[in-house]
């Protein structure tokens, strides 16, 4: 269909964001309704935390690549497929690739710590792939230490990003903000409850 | 009209997905299980019309300002300020609005409803529930007038970019970092996890966000801030009104903090011009017999068949539908009636074999970007039901 407006399910490429909600929901849906804490919800924690959401990319020359990264309060992996199916890596594969690569790093056969002239052609592996993006960071942080202080590493990570942009956006979403001072008010609309009837929203229109 | 009967989506499925606002308190399902097919022609129609009358109200809204129409739109004075301040600065973009509207199906001409351009509703179920449908109906070929999700993508990067294109954003992002905090009140869990899936489609876009209910929120001359870290854009999911007539030295704060240009407001004061349905009486004014509207007055239309509501009413509170004798078909109650009442035209809307009426709600994003259907009662309430669609 030619109408940029009028989209086809089947087209995740356009869709991409949209297919991750649908798989996973997005980094709010852990909050469970009135649970009227307050002040600690998920998120917060999760910015403290400083999980991900990755999605990567099979290429048609056989590697790997990250499309997309932002912060989320838990890390997920997406991983998508040539034909644009999507699945979640579980929490024992991505142990798995993470393993594995650990071992290729202490006996020097990993992708991730040889120089980018010597990287063959066919792209970097999942594991490889995984442990660069920034959730890798958390994934892998026992491993972490070996791969930061290798010059290798730094110089191949962004080359695992789907283009420059995705890296440098991924990078700077990650970056700690800076605290200000100043004197303050709140407590505005702190007697609004959600009484209404019907589908919940207080502001609904 | 043609409606298509699909296997409902199932409500573990949707909580898992943070959606947990599937049931209405009579216990019957919010999302409809058939969705409603329209044509590719159809779907164009909204949205050109949608496009247009956006321009439209751009148009009045300079008229608004221009001629100091406020209180004729029932606005409370103290955000007086705040609209102007927001409508002369391009940096306060309009992130998203829903245009209401009566028939584009079954040959109906399109009709404009209201505009919910401050706080509008649905935005999950548009931009995510109805593409969940397809998908749980292996329906994967099927197509939608919506890209609503990417829009706001995108239109989040405009906040940065303004009317550069939106390919430069982290170039200038890089170096502003700027900072999204995201909020809604605490007790509503539609609101909250609707807030916060904006949040995510900002994350996306390449934004630092955080979020924080609207208690909480801390707001000084040095900006709004959360736990001392001040940030550069607050994204509220509270209508501009409501701050106006419920907090009013909140409306005194929030105007320093946009004289001082120390935070961004989303969406802009100027949406609140919009949102009032006396609005739409200007557009009548400026553009008389236009297509699109309907007959919109503040005194009672003579000899026809009319809907009265009130400037700020929400979801068919306070709404009445007047025949053309005069005598009362239908009203409902509500918390709005201390607002001026408008006079608009009744057109009826589409209506299924059941005798359910179809309301059109198409998603406006810098373009219109997603369209989706209410269906209830001849007055659509807070009980009507979100239909999806598929263009065939």
């Amino acid at each position: 269909m030619s109408k940029k407006y009028i989209k086809k399910l089947s087209d995740f490429a356009v869709l991409g964001g949209v297919s991750a909600v649908l798989l996973t929901g997005f980094t709010g849906c852990e909050q469970k309704p009135q649970d009227g804490s307050g002040q600690d919800s998920s998120f917060t924690q999760a910015n403290e935390k400083q999980n991900a959401f990755v999605i990567i990319e099979k290429q048609s020359t056989g590697g790997y690549t990250i499309v997309d990264e932002f912060p989320s309060s838990s890390t997920r992996i997406v991983l998508r497929e040539l034909d644009g199916t999507e699945r979640i890596l579980t929490q024992a594969q991505i142990d798995q690739f993470v393993q594995q690569e650990a071992i290729k790093i202490d006996n020097g056969t990993s992708n991730l710590t040889k120089p980018q002239e010597s990287i063959s052609n066919g792209g970097m592996g999942l594991g490889e792939v995984l442990l660069s993006s920034i959730a890798g960071a958390m994934i892998g942080s026992y491993i972490g230490n070996k791969l930061f202080n290798n010059n290798n590493f730094k110089n191949n990570r962004s080359r695992n990003y789907k283009s420059p942009s995705t890296y440098s956006k991924s990078v700077n979403s990650f970056k700690k903000a800076k605290a200000a001072k100043a004197s303050r008010k709140s407590g505005f609309f702190g007697n609004k409850s959600g009484s209404r009837t019907g589908s919940s929203s207080r502001f609904g229109g | 009209m043609q409606l298509k009967k699909l296997k409902p989506l199932t409500n573990e499925y949707l909580e898992s997905i943070g959606f947990h606002w599937h049931t209405d308190d009579d216990n019957t399902s919010y999302i409809s299980d058939e969705v409603v097919e329209i044509t590719e022609d159809e779907a164009t129609a909204y949205y050109e019309a949608t496009n247009e009358l956006y321009e439209m109200y751009c148009e009045a809204g300079e008229h608004v300002i221009e001629n100091n129409l406020f209180h004729e739109l029932n606005i409370p004075f103290n955000l007086v300020e705040l609209i102007k301040q927001s409508w002369e600065d391009d940096v306060h973009w309009h992130l998203y609005g829903r245009f209401d509207l009566a028939g584009g199906i079954d040959g109906k001409p399109i009709k404009l409803i209201e505009f919910n351009a401050d706080t509008p509703t649905s935005v999950f179920e548009t931009a995510i529930i109805q593409w969940a449908m397809l998908k749980f109906n292996d329906l994967e070929e099927s197509s939608q007038f919506n890209s609503l999700y990417e829009s706001l993508k995108d239109n989040f990067k405009r906040f940065v970019t303004l009317n550069t294109p939106i390919e430069d954003f982290e170039k200038y992002y890089k170096d502003l970092n700027f900072k999204i905090l995201f909020s809604s009140i605490s007790e509503s869990i539609e609101d909250e996890n609707t807030v916060k899936l904006l949040q995510h489609i900002a994350n996306e876009a390449g934004y630092i966000t955080d979020f924080e209910y609207m208690e909480d929120v801390e707001f000084s001359n040095d900006g709004i801030s959360k736990k001392d870290k001040i940030f550069e854009f607050w994204f509220k999911l509270i209508p501009w009104e409501d701050i106006a007539i419920d907090e009013g030295e909140l409306a005194v704060l929030l105007t320093d903090i946009i004289n001082n240009k120390k935070a961004i407001i989303v969406n802009p004061a100027y949406t609140v011009m919009f949102q009032s349905k006396g609005f739409m009486k200007i557009l009548w004014d400026l553009y008389p017999n236009h297509p699109l509207l309907l007959e919109t007055s503040f005194e009672p239309l003579n000899s026809k068949k009319q809907v009265e509501k009130m400037c700020f009413g929400r979801e068919g509170a306070n709404t009445a539908i007047i025949n053309a004798d005069n005598s009362l078909e239908i009203k409902t109650d509500g918390e709005y009636d201390n607002f001026k009442p408008i006079y608009q035209e009744y057109v009826e809307f589409p209506k299924d074999n059941n005798g359910d009426f179809y309301q059109a709600g198409v998603f406006y994003a810098y373009e219109a970007c997603g369209l989706g259907f209410r269906k209830g009662g001849i007055i659509l309430d807070n009980y009507s039901k979100f239909v999806g669609h598929i263009v065939k």
